[in-house]
């Protein structure tokens, strides 16, 4: 169910302030304060939204303050349980009535003065300015793994940010009308963006200093979890229309190595002269189990290709920018 | 269960008679030689024959001057529709863009490049209403060179033929004429255009092919290699594939497990035979048990496959759709199916 549209005060403003907030440990006020504050002195007019991923206590009551205090400048939603993200971008995008979206992290982590630079790109005609904290302020560790996941995405996906996992983002209205976000993809949304054809555009911001608790080693779970990330990105943008490119290369592969791994085996047990059984072998069994999976990526890529041929049409791969008549 | 209505490319009334739709990337020097030569055929078949038209250029994000010369063009002749795309797509989604916005009862294709000759129009249009749903372009004389492009394209369309069972000439030729009806109906992605054909035969269409003019290229470079033949055949299989096991995947999956099944039977034949001598204590024992065990998950594997696809295309609601029902025809004379 829909819930009605939240009532704001005021005029239609300009720019729509979304933060998710997703633990308790928020800095609900200071990231309001210095935001709106840098929104004032660059002449924009604003609203906010603070998403409450699941999160009460005194971090909601702060936010509750917030919104009486501000007249309604500043409003908050609360969703029922922990659903991440994309649910909060998502639901707050229903309530929000400024031209631009902007989305901040929880944490002032990076200097708020840093939104003109921002701003100025959007007035460039970027539909989407997604920020890159440099230099960073962080241990060593935490720098080396961001810049070598970012490097991994850049080759993978063939875009060129530095810092996807910034979440101080501007971006115009239709970009996110037209796309659907969901699960992890909110952290790749520059990527995606710019795979949709929107101009997407990076810049420099000043990193203050990371946030207690959110650095150092994340433990293996979260490294799986941003490979299959990565994973996820790379056959969505470039194989969603052609899921049979992306299944049959691997099952062809697999069932080539799998089918000349057999087949030497076979040769072998035949013309050696010292009669040694083909169930004495393990290799022949390796090279039928290849042979064998290949044969069924290539099946799951048929699947996906009828998926795509059912749903063609509602799954438009080019994005019409205007039509001059 | 009642299906989601499934949307079509545009709902609207055919506003013309003729469109002509044609994707452009970097190709500044030859539209506007184009677009003359385009009115120029269209005017000359007269009034009676071909009373309204439309040109519609898809700019695929061209990075040379193409979109000023086509706002220069649209200025001066209000019958130039100019679509420009986000970014630069290729040809297949360029072609789908501006299927979308056409608005002509007859949707002709062309290249920008000036190698398809508009004065072969009229006669597309006129074989098309001699009672086909789509005419497709045969370039007989192609005026490209034999080794890189003429020879790929001649194995790749005997192949197309020999698999597809739709016996066109030259699948490539970018020159076709189409009825609405198809063009609001074939899904049309990846690089797909090219078999068109194929996918409209598929959903009865009536197919028809003339013989058309093909010249050199005079301006800009071509866009095609031979690394395209590979992706071509790729996107051959699944086009074959995909537009049969649409139709009955669980029939066509079933095919697919039936030698991993027929495998799986002869091993446990021979396993009934033997039942003393095969034990895991044995080496062929065990070898045999290993591989009646792949055979019988491959097969079933297969089969749930299938029963997933069948769980797709039902929801998809595409079987209460023409793409798989015939076309309708409303008292028009029964032309050759080709």
């Amino acid at each position: 169910m829909v819930a009605p549209p939240l009532e704001f005060a005021g005029e239609q403003p300009e720019v729509t302030l979304v933060v998710p907030i997703l633990s308790d440990r928020a800095e609900v006020g200071a990231v309001i304060e210095g935001l709106g504050n840098a929104m004032d002195s660059l002449g924009r007019t604003w609203e906010a939204i603070l998403v409450y991923s699941g999160v009460s206590g005194p971090c909601w009551e702060e936010g509750l303050a917030l919104q009486s205090s501000s007249h309604q400048q500043v409003r908050t939603i609360q969703l029922h349980k922990a659903f991440g993200e994309a649910v909060c971008l998502s639901s707050a995008f229903h309530h929000a009535r400024g031209r631009w979206i902007l989305t901040s992290p929880q944490y002032v982590q990076i200097d708020p003065a840093s939104l003109a630079a921002l701003f100025e790109r959007a007035d460039g005609g970027a539909d989407f300015v997604t920020s890159w904290r440099s230099p960073r302020v962080d241990s060593w560790l935490n720098r080396l793994q961001s810049s070598l996941f970012n490097a991994f995405l850049r080759r993978l996906v063939g875009t060129s940010f530095h810092d996807v996992n910034c979440t101080l983002r501007l971006m115009r209205r239709e970009v996110l009308e037209q796309m659907t976000i969901y699960g992890t993809m909110y952290r790749y949304l520059p990527a995606i963006a710019h795979h949709r054809g929107f101009r997407v555009d990076e810049v420099r911001v000043r990193h203050l200093a990371e946030v207690a608790g959110g650095s150092g080693w994340h433990g293996p779970g979260v490294y799986l979890r941003r490979a299959l990330d990565i994973l996820g990105v790379v056959f969505l943008t470039k194989f969603t229309h052609k899921p049979l490119r992306f299944f049959g290369a691997l099952g062809g592969l697999s069932m080539l190595g799998g089918g000349v791994i057999a087949s030497v085996q076979v040769a072998l047990w035949f013309y050696q002269d010292d009669m040694q059984g083909l169930y004495q072998r393990p290799l022949f069994l390796l090279g039928v189990l290849a042979f064998v999976l290949g044969v069924q990526i290539v099946g799951f890529g048929l699947v996906g290709e009828i998926v795509i041929f059912t749903q063609a049409r509602n799954v438009r791969e080019y994005r019409i920018e205007h039509v001059d008549e | 269960m009642c299906p989601l209505p499934v949307p079509t490319l545009s709902e609207t009334k055919p506003a013309v008679a003729v469109s002509v739709v044609v994707p452009v990337y970097n190709e500044e020097q030859s539209l506007e030689l184009l677009q003359g030569e385009i009115v120029e055929s269209l005017e000359g078949a007269g009034a009676d024959r071909i009373p309204s038209f439309e040109v519609v250029y898809v700019d695929d994000r061209s990075s040379d001057d193409s979109y000023a010369v086509l706002t220069r063009m649209r200025q001066a002749d209000p019958r130039v529709r100019v679509v420009r795309l986000a970014r630069n797509y290729g040809q297949s989604p360029a072609m789908a863009a501006g299927f979308e916005v056409s608005r002509g009862a007859i949707v002709v294709t062309l290249d920008g490049d000036l190698q398809n000759d508009p004065r072969d129009i009229p006669a597309l249009i006129e074989r098309l209403e001699g009672g086909s749903d789509l005419v497709v372009g045969w370039r007989k004389d192609r005026q490209d060179g034999f080794l890189l492009r003429r020879l790929p394209s001649i194995l790749a369309n005997k192949l197309i033929a020999l698999v597809t069972g739709a016996h066109v000439h030259d699948t490539g030729c970018t020159l076709k004429a189409f009825r609405r009806e198809l063009v609001t109906n074939l899904p049309i992605y990846a690089e797909q255009h090219r078999f068109l054909p194929v996918l409209a035969q598929a959903s009865g269409a009536r197919l028809d092919e003339i013989v058309v003019h093909h010249r050199p290229r005079i301006y800009g470079q071509s866009k095609y290699g031979i690394s395209r033949t590979i992706r071509v055949l790729m996107d051959l299989l699944s086009v074959k594939m995909v537009s049969s096991f649409s139709r009955s995947p669980l029939q066509y999956f079933g095919l697919l497990s039936l030698p991993f099944m027929a495998l799986a039977l002869i091993f446990a034949v021979r396993l009934g035979l033997q039942v003393g001598q095969v034990s895991f204590a044995s080496n062929w024992g065990q070898a045999t048990l290993l591989i009646y065990m792949l055979t019988i998950m491959a097969g079933a594997f297969f089969l749930m496959l299938g029963l997933l696809a069948e769980l797709v295309v039902k929801v998809s609601g595409l079987h209460g759709d023409r793409v798989f029902a015939p076309l309708e025809r409303h008292g028009r004379p029964n032309g050759s199916v080709r």
